[in-house]
Parts: C-alpha cells; structure tokens; sequence
C-alpha cells in the first residue's frame, strides 16, 4: 500500500517535471518566430503545443536512451526517481524566475545521478553514459548550432542581400512557420520521452514492468504528451522574452537561420538517439545567428549569464535531487517520507508564486506582445 | 571509459547537422531569390526571365519542402 502511494506520487512529480519541461521550453521553439513578428504570441503557443503533443508519439528511441544510458536501471527505487524529479523541477522553476533558458534534460539527468548517488553510491553511475550521453552533447550542441547558423545567416545574406527587404522579411517569416513546426515537432519527440522514462524506469523499479524489457504503455506516452503539450500552451514568457530579444536583436533571416540550424541539429541528435537538449542547441544558434552578423550584436553578458546556468544545472540539480532522497529516505521506506517532501516544494511553490502575484505580472503573453 | 563512448555517431553528428542547416538556408533562401528576382522581371516585361525564376523558385522551393519530409521521416523511422 505505501509504495502504491510513493509509485501515484513519483508518476504525478514525473507529469509536473514533464508540464515544466514544455513550460520552460516553449521558447526553445517559438520565441524567435514571435521576435521576428512571424506569429502571434497565442498562434506560437498553440502550434508548438500541438506539435510537442504530435511529436511525442512519434518515437520511443530517447525514452529508452534516458532511463537506460546514465544510472543501473537495477539499482533504482521510486524513490530515488522521486529525488530526482523534485531535482529537476526545482532548477528549472529556480531557472524560469530569473528568465535563463537552461537544459531541462540535464536538470532531470543531474537530479537521477544526484539521488542515485546519495542512495546507492557512485557504482550505479554509469560514468561513461553520463560522458557520452550528456558531456559530449552537452559541448557539441550548442557549439554546433553556433557554427550552423552562422554558416547559414552568411549564405541568407550572400544569397538575398540585394533583393528589397519587403519581400525578404516576409520570406523568411514565412519560413519560420516550417521552422518552428519542426523544432517543435523534434522537442515533443526528444522531450516528452524522458518524462516516459522516467515514469517507465518507475514501474519497473516498482515491479509493475519486467526489467529486461524497456516497454512504454500507451497511457504513459499519452499522459506525457498531454503534460508537456499543457505546459507548452501556458508558455514560460520570462524565457521567451530572453530568447527572442535580450540574446540579440533578430532579423526574420536570423530567426530562420537559428531554428533551421537548431531543427537541423536537434533532428540528425534525436535519430542518432542523443538526449540533446534543446535549450543549448536554440540558444547556440540565435548566438552564432547574431555573431556572424556583427560579434557585437550578441549581448554577451546575457549570453554569459545563460552558459554558467548550463554548467551549474546537473550539479545544482543533483544537490536538489540528492537533498530530496536524504530527507524522504530519513522515514524509511514509508511513503510518509516522499508525501512529507511533497508537501514541502509545494509549499515552497505557493509561496513564490504567491510573492510574484502580489507583485503583479513580470512577464505575461501580453507583455510579449507589447 | 573513452573506448566505451561511439564516437562514429559524434561524428557523424558533427558532419550531418551542419550540412543539413546548409541545405535548409540555401533552399529556403533560393526559394526567395527566385520569387523576388520573378517579380521584378514580371515588372520589367522581361517574360523569359520571370519564367525562369519561377522555375528556380519552383525547384528549391521542392527541394526544401523534401528536405522537411525527410526530417519527419528521420523521426517517424527510429
């Protein structure tokens, strides 16, 4: 009966991480398209919302890269899947009130490794998973958006330099429509995945799933498509408003050049089975989209602010995570430990959300507009 | 730990995504070139040359639109 409760919880905490997830990630696909006036803030929302839910019932590959490739499979509770997602879910709402776009798959990976590693030790780490599943995505992806879509704005410019800016400007708006549609599309497919395996690793831990098979019941994919599509249509407008305006002042032509990069990136990682983050690879190509221009034009300062948030996410998240493990695992393997845990980050978010209504709004979909 | 890390795929990540923004930005952006380039001879009266415009605006503009089928595939396939 208690790992009944503490299995309902960590599949509820699984779903909320998945709803931050799409909330904190919205800008990732859309924020360029809403800065260069190609879509209306509510227009981007729904169809990136529409096309995470799309996309993530496309593929299982990542869902089983995520829960397979970086922690023994054998070695984990629901419980240690608990800590990790309150890891998670914690840096990425810290992430989303300071308006910094940073990696929700590293968040989740760092709350695992950090749970993981406060229940069982260093040897259920797979060091060489971590190494080449986040580390190295980690360094190519936004380094590879970079080079992309400065490759690719030069060859816009060198191609429609001289032709009247009317035209060029509604081209590539235009564009982005693609663009943002499968940037969207390749978002749901990576992201919505990790939340199935987690939810998937979960059952498994729980009994309720053979572990040597890495099967993903329909209710799963369903209910995570559904969570990061939701979280999605809300929108996180803080991130959107840094993505689209405060990196660099975008052009349509660089908008295009930086989701047709980062689209191109995330797709040939996602058939290649990565767990790419978006965040980096979108973040990368609105940088190399703005540098390629003119070096000035990126902000670097926010651009510096966005990259120490990357480093410190798996870290910062597996502290969290680890912290969360500790505290529930004081009460045993009673559920009370993980309803007590529970019961505190809500408190937590009520609190913060409350402060931030007595404020008033900082950023809002009409703030976007504006 | 390093020998354990397929570094085949790294590399094909490395050459696969660049090319394909590459083909993305020049196809999308012939695309515009052509439609512009029609207009403005459209306008001239020089009928052979929006023709022939057109026509680049037609190719690229299929080439790109494949480009996009075959992303969707790539994910759809695995």
């Amino acid at each position: 009966m208690s790992s009944d409760v503490v299995l309902v919880i960590v599949v509820a905490s699984a779903l909320a991480f998945d709803f931050t997830n799409g909330f904190h990630d919205t800008a990732n696909a859309i924020a360029t398209s809403i800065s260069t006036r190609a879509l209306s803030p509510r227009a981007a929302v729904l169809l990136s919302a529409a096309l995470n839910f799309a996309g993530a019932f496309i593929s299982l590959k990542v869902a089983a890269t995520v829960a397979t490739g970086i922690v023994d499979a054998d070695a984990i509770t629901t419980t240690i899947v608990f800590g990790g997602l309150i890891g998670a879910i914690a840096w990425n709402l810290a992430t989303w009130w300071f308006g910094l776009p940073s990696s929700s798959s590293h968040a989740l990976i760092g709350g695992m490794i950090g749970s993981a590693l406060v229940a069982k030790g260093p040897d259920v780490i797979n060091g060489a998973g971590v190494v080449e599943k986040v580390i190295i995505p980690a360094l190519l992806a936004p380094t590879l958006a970079f080079a992309a879509a400065g490759l690719t704005i030069l060859i816009t410019y060198r191609v429609v330099g001289r032709q009247r800016p009317g035209v060029v400007n509604r081209g590539y708006r235009h564009g982005q429509l693609v663009t943002a549609s499968l940037f969207s599309l390749a978002h749901g497919t990576n992201d919505a995945q990790k939340t199935m395996g987690i939810i998937t690793l979960a059952l498994i831990a729980h009994g309720n799933l053979p572990a040597n098979s890495f099967d993903v019941p329909t209710w799963v994919v369903a209910s995570s498509a559904s969570a990061i599509a939701l979280g999605t249509y809300i929108g996180g407008w803080r991130i959107i408003r840094t993505m689209g305006s405060r990196i660099i002042k975008m052009d349509p032509a660089q908008g295009f050049a930086a989701q047709g990069s980062g689209a191109a990136v995330v797709l040939t990682a996602s058939h290649l089975g990565f767990p790419l983050s978006t965040t980096h690879v979108i973040s990368g190509g609105i940088m190399g989209a703005g540098a390629a221009k003119r070096v000035s034009a990126v902000r670097w300062g926010v651009a510096g602010n966005i990259v120490t948030a990357w480093i410190l996410t798996l870290p910062c998240a597996a502290v969290i995570g680890g912290l969360a493990y500790g505290l529930t695992a004081v009460f045993g393997d009673q559920a009370i430990g993980v309803i007590l845990v529970t019961l505190m980050v809500l408190g937590l978010l009520i609190a913060a959300f409350g402060s931030r209504v007595r404020r008033g709004p900082a950023i809002t979909g009409a703030g976007a507009r504006a | 730990m390093l020998a354990k890390i397929e570094w085949n795929k790294i590399g094909e990540l490395v050459w696969v995504a660049p090319l394909a923004a590459f083909a993305v930005a020049v196809c999308f952006s012939l695309v515009i070139f052509g439609l512009s380039r029609a207009g403005e001879a459209r306008r001239g009266g020089a009928s052979g040359s929006a023709a022939a415009f057109t026509g680049l605006t037609a190719v690229a503009g299929a080439a790109f639109a494949a480009i996009v089928v075959l992303g969707v595939i790539v994910i759809a396939k695995k």
